[in-house]
């Protein structure tokens, strides 16, 4: 065996579904040994109670009026892209300010590494404080939650750029900003696009555990009550929603990657 | 290769044949989370009485020759555990155990505690009327003891609940937000130790109503699942699981070692000092002797109560169905969901 040995593209396509089958495979056998067990378990439900489960979310509830997938997808998108929004320009300005100004690193250098460790959600009460309960709140938590991580990332990239870069576009007569604009930028867009991709994991988890706290509308929110109520048929589809989701969003920055710095040769 | 599987497979069989001959003693598994009348389980767990590890006994286990396992976690996770078939047994409110007792028929083997005060609707003083707060938001945990505990006291109140707003939060949160005037979280529905502990940070707050009004419609139990009921031992760990209980309670009641265990019990559930503690289990009524537990398990009150908690929980949609359920000792074939069963508690009282 050799390590790295290059393999097909269709083997590759092969191999991974494949992986996702005997995943779907093994819950399949889970589902039916807990109903050897308990007939009447609803913690594994099997695909049928799944499929219930699934329709009862995208019907328009009785009670509430509305179809609670649709509801809470508006609201949780709404938080999430507004979160990233803010997140991922204030790390891109932060980082970039930190890579090329030696009194910003100096001065945001420590507090940067050191928020990069707490996570927002065990600081909910201070975010209460600083910007309410109301969609704020999930918006600051997932922004400032990704920032600093963010920032050191785009900061790392810039350090890397090489000097005689630039010192040549110096000797070519180019401003400082644009240096920052034509030279530095886009040497650091695509480490930066593999931060953001990176960053949306933990942005999506931050929500979620907010919206499990505060709410009454959203992912977290529907997830926190439905398994409470042991509705896990309703609960699983969520956490397949949020599954797809995620990752049509990392194949998305995948491309814009590609499409934006094809000369990457880390552009997988 | 062979004879690495070989070795393997007679590792694991030393392994199987060692664990049958620890598993002599039959063991359960209770799960628990921070709350006074179930705190007690922790409490005997540090002072030996039981020993809450796999495999390790306390002088209540050896008593009756069980083990029992504790589990710890918090409320809402619990109940997951034993709706997952987790745990044989779970600290629960009757409320909440009619959804798992619909997929794991369960009894109800002790009534701990009853609400009574313990949750409450706090407002500022400006609002003296519940009719004040139409339109407005009222803060807590939705389709839990909280919602229950509020529309209850509309109704009492001679009020339509649809006129009033619930809105989902969690109660650490909805208390956290109203003790820093947060303006738009200006009434909340919660229970202990948040009650206590906004008043305390929040003078210009009080309580508009509580579940003083409903005494023993909000119980909390120890219930247990049907199935392992029927297991060889499962009596006995039902009744030191009580014996534990009535234990702790003893303390309480004992001059000498009521406030330490009081200290004790409050350490972890809040950071309210001695005289909130006392404040604590007077609005958490422990049914604190086997002779309280019996007049509400053979009362005829319980019955009228607990259908209207049933009514109410499949009118708000917290079951998709009433679940079947009974008053008294398992008769044979009798199909129910959740049975109010006093034999283990009288089977505790007798033993001397």
């Amino acid at each position: 065996m050799t390590i790295r040995r290059p393999i097909q593209p269709s083997t590759s396509l092969v191999l991974g579904i494949l992986s996702v089958l005997v995943l779907l495979g093994a819950y399949t056998g889970l589902a039916w040994r807990q109903e050897r067990q308990n007939p009447d378990d609803t913690t594994i439900p099997r695909w049928g109670q799944l499929a219930k489960g699934f329709t009862s979310t995208v019907e328009v509830n009785r009670r509430s009026n509305d179809r609670w997938l649709v509801a809470d997808s508006i609201a949780s998108a709404k938080r999430l892209f507004s979160g990233l929004f803010f997140g991922v320009l204030g790390g891109l300005l932060i980082g970039l300010a930190m890579g090329c100004l030696t009194p910003v690193e100096a001065c945001l250098s420590p507090p940067m590494s050191l928020l990069a460790k707490i996570p927002p959600t065990a600081a909910l009460a201070v975010f209460f404080v600083l910007v309410g309960t109301g969609d704020g709140m999930y918006v600051a938590m997932i922004a400032i939650g990704i920032l600093p991580a963010l920032a050191v990332g785009v900061h790392l990239a810039v350090r890397e750029f090489p000097d005689e870069l630039l010192y040549k576009a110096y000797t070519l007569g180019a401003s400082p900003l644009e240096i920052v604009w034509t030279v530095i930028f886009p040497q650091v867009l695509p480490k930066f696009i593999d931060a953001v991709r990176l960053s949306i994991g933990p942005a999506m988890v931050y929500l979620i555990a907010a919206e499990m706290v505060v709410g009454d509308v959203g992912f977290g929110y529907r997830i926190r009550l439905q398994s409470k109520l042991l509705n896990m048929s309703v609960v699983y589809p969520y956490l397949a929603v949020l599954a797809a989701f995620g990752f049509v969003m990392d194949y998305l920055l995948r491309q814009l990657q590609r499409r934006l710095c094809p000369w990457f040769e880390g552009g997988r | 290769m062979i004879s690495r599987i070989l070795g393997l497979g007679a590792g694991a069989l030393g392994l199987i044949l060692a664990s049958a001959a620890t598993a002599a003693t039959p063991s359960f598994s209770l799960a628990w989370s921070e709350y006074p009348s179930w705190s007690v389980f922790g409490v005997a767990h540090n002072l030996k009485l039981i020993d809450g590890q796999a495999g390790k006994q306390g002088s209540i286990e050896k008593r009756w020759n069980v083990d029992i396992v504790l589990k710890e976690a918090e409320y809402d996770p619990c109940l997951t555990m034993y709706g997952a078939g987790q745990c044989d047994a779970v600290c629960i409110t009757t409320l909440d155990a009619l959804n798992p007792s619909l997929g794991r028929p369960s009894v109800v083997i002790l009534p701990t505690s009853t609400s009574v005060g313990a949750d409450a609707l706090i407002v500022p003083k400006s609002v003296t009327q519940v009719n004040q707060l139409r339109g407005r938001k009222v803060f807590g945990l939705a389709k839990s003891v909280s919602e229950y505990c509020f529309i209850r006291n509309l109704e009492l109140l001679g009020e339509k609940p649809e006129q009033y707003t619930f809105s989902n939060m969690d109660p650490g949160a909805a208390a956290v937000a109203m003790q820093q005037k947060q303006k738009e979280i200006d009434a909340i529905m919660v229970w202990n130790p948040f009650v206590l502990e906004t008043l305390n940070r929040r003078k210009d707050a009080h309580v508009l109503f509580d579940s003083s009004k409903i005494p023993k419609e909000i119980i909390d139990a120890v219930v247990m699942s049907q199935a392992s009921l029927a297991k060889p031992g499962a009596r006995d760990f039902a009744h030191a699981v009580i014996d534990t209980f009535y234990a702790i309670n003893r303390r309480l009641a004992d001059a000498s070692t009521r406030d330490d265990t009081l200290v004790a019990i409050g350490e972890k559930f809040s950071n309210l000092d001695l005289a909130g503690m006392k404040k604590v289990v007077q609005q958490t009524q422990f049914f604190g002797t086997p002779k309280e537990a019996l007049e509400l398990m053979n009362g005829g009150e319980l019955k009228t109560l607990t259908q209207r908690v049933v009514d109410f929980c499949v009118k708000v949609e917290i079951v998709p169905k009433a679940p079947a359920i009974a008053f008294g000792p398992a008769a044979a074939g009798a199909d129910v969901a959740l049975r109010f069963d006093p034999s283990y508690i009288q089977a505790v009282a007798a033993r001397p």
